[in-house]
């Protein structure tokens, strides 16, 4: 049986739900343990919680031990009949939507997106965690319809399903109250195609929004992830972001680095806690516009304190990805610097730093692992540089490949933004047309 | 107003449910084992479980969260299912009758 504090009880059932096991027993701590103290702790888990797990490890009913057939639904099947407005009641009532209206996702509807892939409808693209739950064109095109995409996203919203399903991707761990949600960055000819939005305010224009908002319902109607109940955001959600590249870069674009080809459209997704400030670098007399701007990229990570607390060092440890964005003209001014993206993660990997002491304080006091810089160094996750003086400065990046560099935003502006994710890496996969 | 007719958005059942494992009658005589993620507060939790059970139930041994691995933070699905697994064996070859997996907040 399992022990969960209280709002994560749910969590724990649906988790046990989503590997089989509907009716896992739970036995809940009440209030969250992390403002206890010892003597709180003990008073809770001797009033409150030893007779629920007496109970959990020996009341016997329901079907122990007998395993259920659950029933396989028919897509095609109709759930609600109603005026538009109905509609987006009914599936907002039933968490099936993000409280925005919806497009009604009629059959006819459906049926129009799915012209635009040679998959059949009902063939497994993937099987999305946390639910464990089995994406197919179709569900993924009833999502695309409701988000308000057109049909000739589907292809794309199919590229990012496989992406989700990659374990790379890790989508089971996204649940965290930290508040991660994905991003979508479109890579290749289709971005030109479906007139995807790269340059000033990209991510509300355009196609861009619902296409966003299509991985957010696919997030939370496929992969199951339902907030409050296995979402845990504290603060919630804003809407998923949809990125494209601007073709000023000046150097290669995110996909031809992660290898593939130039020509290949492709779908990457990447995940934020945030969706932050964007400083502008300035070049002055005593400093290069492009130093600066490093300087300045440096700056906004170490504001990123999951990073601190994801070391994500070691084969067995969290993942962290972080993502700079920078306008157009910052990446131009860096390249002609001499600067590469590979010279700017370096950069930023050995310059992003902070005191020891800063960052046992960070360690000691918001972290829900009890440990020690020291003792970490010493189980072999953070290098010795961590077991020094109070005031070495120490870098907080594992490498400087857990940094992902894009080149989009308003060509005319100078600005960057750092964006912090955690638990996944950056997932890509081609999009591909019917045609092929 | 125009009614229309729509369809669900969910995605589809991929897990067939297995049920519980069987339940223990009493825990008189029998051991129970602590697996532990290494994260909220459960190094001050479980001492405290441990001894309210023994309290209640003086035939009770009790196999602590030390004496399994864990790999808290462990974003590879890969690796923690050959974790999930290993931790399962261990728990039988150390006789435990039922164990409990905490914490999560």
């Amino acid at each position: 049986m399992v022990v969960a504090t209280t709002g994560f009880s749910t969590l724990a059932r649906l988790t046990g739900k989503s590997g089989g096991v509907a009716d896992l027993r739970v036995a809940e701590y009440p209030g969250q343990i992390g403002m206890h103290d010892a003597g709180q702790i003990a008073h809770h888990v001797e009033q409150a919680l030893i007779d629920q797990i007496v109970e959990g490890l020996t009341r016997t009913d329901g079907n122990t031990g007998t395993g259920a057939e659950s029933r396989e639904r028919d897509p095609r099947e109709i759930v609600f009949s109603g005026s538009a407005d109905e509609i987006t009641h009914h599936f907002n009532a039933r968490d099936w939507s993000d409280g925005l209206p919806i497009v009604p996702p009629t059959i006819a509807r459906v049926e129009e997106f799915l012209e635009h892939t040679g998959r059949s409808p009902d063939e497994e693209i993937a099987v999305l965690p946390s639910a464990n739950l089995r994406a197919t064109p179709w569900n993924v095109a009833v999502n695309a319809v409701m988000a308000g995409c057109r049909p000739e996203h589907l292809p794309l919203l199919i590229a990012a399903v496989e992406a989700l399903g990659d374990e790379k991707c890790a989508l089971g761990s996204i649940g965290s109250s930290s508040g991660i949600f994905p991003y979508v960055l479109i890579g290749g000819p289709i971005v030109e195609r479906l007139g995807i939005e790269r340059g000033g305010q990209l991510v509300s224009r355009g196609p861009n929004p619902a296409i966003g908002r299509a991985v957010g319902l696919i997030v939370r109607n496929i992969a199951g992830y339902r907030p409050g109940a296995s979402y845990m955001g504290t603060f919630g959600y804003p809407l998923a972001i949809a990125l494209a590249e601007h073709q000023d870069s000046p150097w290669p674009p995110y996909h031809v680095d992660e290898g593939f080809d130039a020509g290949a459209s492709t779908v990457t997704i990447g995940v934020t806690n945030n969706w932050g400030s964007s400083p502008a670098p300035y070049d002055t007399p005593d400093k290069p516009g492009a130093q600066t701007a490093l300087e300045l990229l440096c700056r906004e990570v170490m504001k990123k304190t999951r990073l601190f607390h994801f070391p994500a060092r070691g084969p067995d440890t969290e993942r962290v990805m972080v993502t700079l964005l920078l306008s157009p003209p910052v990446a131009k001014s860096l390249a002609a610097a001499g600067y590469s993206k590979a010279d700017v993660k370096r950069y930023v990997y050995e310059h992003a730093r902070m005191r020891l002491a800063d960052y046992e304080w960070v360690l000691k006091y918001t972290a829900i692992m009890r440990t020690t810089a020291r003792k970490q160094v010493e189980a072999g996750i953070l290098p010795p540089e961590f077991a020094g003086a109070p005031d070495d400065m120490v870098r907080v990046l594992s490498g400087p490949d857990i940094l992902h560099i894009l080149v989009c935003g308003d060509p005319h502006r100078n600005r960057v933004m750092v964006m912090e994710g955690g638990h996944t890496q950056p997932t890509t996969k081609v999009v591909r047309r019917r045609d092929g | 107003m125009e009614k229309v007719e729509v369809v669900s958005p969910l995605g589809l059942e991929a897990v067939r449910q297995a049920g519980v494992a069987r339940r223990i009658q009493s825990l008189d005589g029998k051991t129970v084992g602590e697996f532990w993620n290494g994260v909220f507060k459960g190094d001050l939790a479980f001492p405290v479980i441990r001894e309210a059970l023994k309290k209640r139930y003086p035939g009770l041994r009790v196999v602590p969260y030390t004496e399994f691995p864990h790999a808290p933070h462990n974003d590879h699905a890969a690796s923690q299912r050959e974790l999930a697994r290993r931790m399962a064996v261990l728990a039988k070859e150390k006789g435990c009758d039922a164990v409990i997996s905490g914490m999560g907040a």
